[in-house]
């Protein structure tokens, strides 16, 4: 008798799609673990590259020529010095790339970021490098680079000591206009982290204590004035930093507990008062679930009200077909002349849920419009997909990567 | 925003009288590597059902073939399966079908089966009606349609008809059934198969698969018979079946076009076996596919554009009874007093 049901292993092995279509994949010469960098150069002689910061060691980034984006090439990898640290996070304005290196263990290094000068992609040359290293620091988890002027970084640095040691990150603002030269601009931390402030310590996560940190921060053209940050288990957070020497909190949506924390990006919906809010889901086999995308008002800022979340397939047949399942990444409507930009769809990635496409045209009822769950990676350590990141281009393609092998996938939202 | 069409599965349903060889039909699509990814839903599994060799017997509801697809035996009602069958798809937990084939029973009459799918929100906005095949078997197909109702409605409806068995009957036989069927549904093409063999091709995308539609898809779907004669009328014997299409050349509003279809909805619901169509609506950019059965109609999708530069609405009728003149003065009626309206509206606002 052959039953319907697909055991889990057989689940994860099926490639589900709707709406969207797969036109190429490439498992990047064997290195097909990729972080949380994506973005896309227009090079000069009009190629575009996609350049990919890898998840861990020993590959630091690898560029990618997907200008006939049915057969990219890679074209450039390169290695990091040792296995302790790892880039994780790289942003490209015109020929300049900006990648963070975070260690595995304090005190470590090359920690901070380096900037390097890609007018040939094939030879990238750096040009300067950002020491964020220091006795309680890993150096830079994220880095977001999209004017040419200053780099975002989640970051410690030598003259910091946390409360607690896994609170070891910060915001820090990089003065690059410079680019030999970079220097800090401005810092922030969430009151209580940093040793010596007058505010008691933050409470922790009773279950999961994923730190105080900054994950992702996130500055547009358009607003200069704000940095919209998620910071793990203290949540969702608006800063003024129209004086960038002094950022001033404005407001900070804190949901966890009860939910399980790990903030891990917020993007507003420019123009829409809306912000989108991801966690990260951290832990294997739905132990942390329910980690979810929000949609929040933000229409009076200091009040971020959640009006509902994005909707996801129900975590009792995805937690067990291995790895992680819940919100991730986004695309997060970079500025930059091949990103694709919008204000109602949403593109996320969910792990073993792949990536999905969201209409929040309504937000109080957001659509599913698409999705692309790849089968298992041939060498998946998991036994399922692990999509880690997202980046869409002006034309609507979709590149999505996976966490440990599977590489580049390059997907067609249909039509 | 992703297109309106493009996203939902494409449904056929495959009708025909008790031994027309619907299954035989259904089971010879299957073996085609192009169609190893089809969700078939079926009313029974006896033994004249989808096949043995195809099917390891179970108890299930739901089982997988042989060669990857989905079989469904319809234990509850078809909305209910159509539903189930998406939210699983979508949980990975069968497999990632492509295509629905749903086969009615002998005696059905597939009207229903076409309006769950354009009346169930959650059912019309994830899976479309591609094509309604009709089987009609050779030897007994004639005196069938001369004596039931049921494969007559069968044959009215369908888009495309399929003559079984073929090898059985006289040439003239066939000839006969042929022209009898033409009658009938003058749009749905006739093509005779041979122990359930025929070119994939005639059956699948018959429906429109985007709002991109070229003309030539947009002639697939509305049918053959749209450009018989001048007047796109098809001579009529004394059955009741009537098959028509009407031209307006004008513009519509949506309001004016609603009304014509709700006032021939409640006058003559149930006689107005299908309707299929493009509507030129004032304003709009492309012209907006129109589709009823019976009283029901799917919300209506616009297309991104003209296929050619033909911009009149066509609305194809299959009607029981109903006559083109009489479709064509309602119409005219309610396009007159809407006219009436209109002007009655600019004098007080002028």
């Amino acid at each position: 008798m052959t039953t319907a049901t697909l055991s889990p292993q057989a689940q994860a092995k099926q490639t589900l799609a709707w709406n969207m279509k797969l036109i190429s994949h490439n498992e990047l010469a064997g290195f097909g673990g990729i972080g949380e960098g994506i973005n896309m150069q227009v090079a000069k002689d009009g190629r575009r590259i996609l350049w990919l910061a890898h998840e861990s060691a020993p590959k630091n980034f690898t560029a990618v020529d997907v200008t006939d984006p049915k057969n990219p090439q890679v074209i450039v990898q390169t290695d990091l010095p040792h296995e302790g640290v790892r880039s994780n996070s790289l942003d490209v304005v015109g020929d300049v790339m900006a990648v963070a290196y975070q260690t595995k263990k304090t005190g470590d290094k090359p920690a901070g970021m380096d900037l390097f000068d890609i007018s040939t992609p094939e030879k990238p040359k750096l040009v300067s490098h950002f020491d964020a290293s220091g006795p309680h620091s890993r150096g830079a988890h994220c880095v977001w680079f999209v004017d040419g002027e200053y780099a975002h970084l989640t970051s410690g640095s030598a003259d910091f000591e946390p409360t607690h040691p896994n609170d070891f990150q910060f915001y820090r603002i990089i003065d690059v206009r410079n680019p030999s030269k970079p220097v800090e601009a401005g810092r922030w931390w969430y009151p209580g982290t940093h040793k010596g402030d007058s505010a008691p310590p933050p409470p922790r996560h009773p279950r999961f204590d994923g730190g105080y940190r900054p994950h992702n921060v996130n500055v547009y053209p358009e607003r200069p004035d704000r940095a919209y940050v998620a910071y793990l288990d203290g949540g969702a957070l608006i800063l003024d930093i129209s004086d960038k020497s002094k950022p001033k909190m404005i407001t900070n949506w804190r949901y966890s507990p009860p939910f399980n924390g790990f903030c891990h990006t917020v993007m507003p919906l420019l123009g829409r008062d809306l912000l989108i809010v991801t966690d990260e889901c951290t832990k294997d086999d739905g132990i942390d679930w329910p980690k979810l995308g929000w949609v929040v008002n933000a229409s009076v800022e200091t009040n971020l009200v959640p009006v509902s979340t994005l909707p996801l397939p129900p975590p009792e047949n995805f937690t067990k077909r291995g790895g992680r399942y819940g919100a991730h990444n986004l695309h997060e409507n970079l500025p930059g002349p091949a990103s694709f930009r919008s204000n109602t769809m949403v593109v996320g990635t969910f792990f073993n849920g792949g990536v999905r496409a969201f209409d929040t045209s309504n937000p109080y009822q957001p659509q599913e419009i698409a999705y692309f769950v790849p089968g298992a990676p041939e060498l998946s350590p998991k036994g399922a997909i692990q999509i880690n990141d997202v980046w869409v281009d002006e034309k609507g393609l979709v590149y999505a990567v996976d966490r440990f092998a599977g590489g580049l996938y390059i997907i067609e939202m249909t039509p | 925003m992703l297109d309106a069409l493009s996203g939902k599965f494409p449904v056929s349903v495959v009708t025909g009288f008790l031994g027309s060889g619907k299954t035989t039909l259904i089971n010879r699509l299957l073996k085609r590597p192009d169609m190893n990814r089809v969700a078939v839903i079926v009313n029974e599994l006896g033994e004249q059902a989808i096949d043995n060799d195809l099917i390891e017997t179970s108890s299930e509801q739901m089982m997988l073939l042989n060669n990857g697809c989905l079989c469904c035996v319809l234990r509850g009602d078809l909305q209910e399966t159509l539903r189930d069958l998406f939210v699983k798809r979508r949980n990975g937990v069968v497999i990632d079908f492509n295509r629905v084939i749903i086969e009615t029973t002998g005696l059905a009459d597939p009207a229903p089966v076409m309006q769950t799918l354009m009346t169930d929100d959650m059912l019309q906005a994830h899976y479309r009606l591609d094509c309604v095949v009709t089987l009609v078997d050779a030897v007994n197909g004639l005196g069938q349609l001369e004596t039931m109702q049921e494969p007559v409605k069968q044959a009215a409806l369908a888009d495309r008809i399929v003559i079984t068995k073929s090898d059985l009957a006289s040439n003239e036989k066939i000839n006969k059934l042929e022209s009898r069927l033409r009658e009938l549904n003058p749009q749905a093409p006739v093509k005779r198969a041979l122990n359930g063999e025929i070119e994939l091709a005639f059956l699948i995308d018959v429906g429109l698969r985007d709002t991109r539609a070229k003309l030539a898809d947009i002639e697939r779907w509305l049918g053959v018979g749209t450009h018989e004669g001048a007047d796109g009328h098809v001579h009529r014997h004394d059955q009741s079946i009537r098959s028509f299409s009407l031209r307006f050349d004008q513009p519509f509003t949506w309001e004016t076009f609603s009304q014509c279809v709700e006032v021939l909805t409640s006058m003559r619901g149930p006689d107005l076996l299908r309707v299929k169509g493009l509507v030129n609506l004032e304003g709009r950019p492309g012209p907006v596919v129109v589709q009823g059965v019976q009283h029901l109609f799917h919300p209506p999708v616009e297309l991104a554009g003209w296929p050619s530069a033909d911009r009149a609405t066509r609305i194809v009728f299959i009607t029981r009874g109903i006559e083109r003149r009489t479709v064509e003065q309602l119409f005219g009626a309610v396009i007159a007093l809407s006219g009436q309206r209109d002007a009655q509206k600019a004098s007080r606002s002028g």
